[in-house]
């Protein structure tokens, strides 16, 4: 399953935290035909860098799905930043 | 089994074979118990996979930067992926790579991270732990890399 949801929480030096819940699906939306028109373009340009285009979406479709459960926390000071991506 | 054991002692009285013989047949007897009782200790000995490799570090630092802290959570399923992902560049961009990897000063050669190596290496990552303390005069930074 690809991620659908991303959380992204910011903690400012007021100790407030601004927490965003991003809606990756919408993403994938909007990506997905994107992808489709300008996949003979993807498919030429992987071709011209001697990549395996069957093979590079392959990859590329494992790490999309991989990246569930994906989470990054920087704190600095007070301040803070937190990506968790479900 | 004992009955096999016993034809070939019975063929070893009756000089039907020679002892080397004998021997040797009983040896391949018992190779296929050799064989059995290493899988069992192998599938007593099996550990639950890690799911996630993490990256925490912590520094404290006395001077105007204040503490510092990142804690990162990968999946493993995205190492995998990524190893993969590694198979995939051409030669020439990993030759590149690896010059300028070697230019920092890491011997390492990016051409050996195979996909048929692949699950024996997030094997040897499971028992991976690493523990970084380093303290200077102002900072004091601990690493830590582990799976769970």
């Amino acid at each position: 399953m690809i991620p659908l949801v991303a959380v992204v929480s910011l903690r400012g030096r007021e100790s407030r935290t601004l927490r965003l819940w991003v809606p990756l699906i919408v993403l994938w939306l909007v990506i997905v035909p994107l992808a489709v028109v300008f996949s003979p373009l993807i498919f030429v340009g992987c071709v011209a860098c001697r990549i395996n285009p069957v093979g590079a979406f392959s990859v590329g479709w494992q790490i999309l799905r991989a990246l569930n459960d994906t989470e990054v926390e920087i704190e600095h000071r007070s301040a803070g930043i937190s990506i968790c991506v479900f | 089994m004992n009955e096999h054991r016993r034809q070939i002692l019975q063929m070893l009285s009756e000089s039907k074979i020679s002892a080397d013989e004998a021997e040797r047949l009983i040896a391949a007897l018992e190779e296929p118990v050799a064989g059995s009782s290493s899988q069992n200790a192998s599938d007593s000995g099996t550990k639950a996979r890690p799911k996630y490799l993490r990256v925490q570090v912590d520094s404290e630092d006395d001077g105007h930067e204040g503490p510092t802290k990142v804690n990162v959570r990968v999946p493993m399923q995205l190492l995998r992926a990524g190893v993969k992902l590694a198979g995939l560049i051409p030669p020439q961009a990993l030759h590149r790579a690896n010059v300028a990897i070697h230019e920092k000063g890491i011997l390492f050669d990016l051409s050996q991270i195979k996909p048929e190596n692949l699950e024996e290496l997030i094997d040897q990552l499971s028992d991976l732990s690493v523990d970084v303390d380093q303290k200077d005069h102002a900072t004091k930074v601990k690493v830590k890399v582990f799976c769970e």
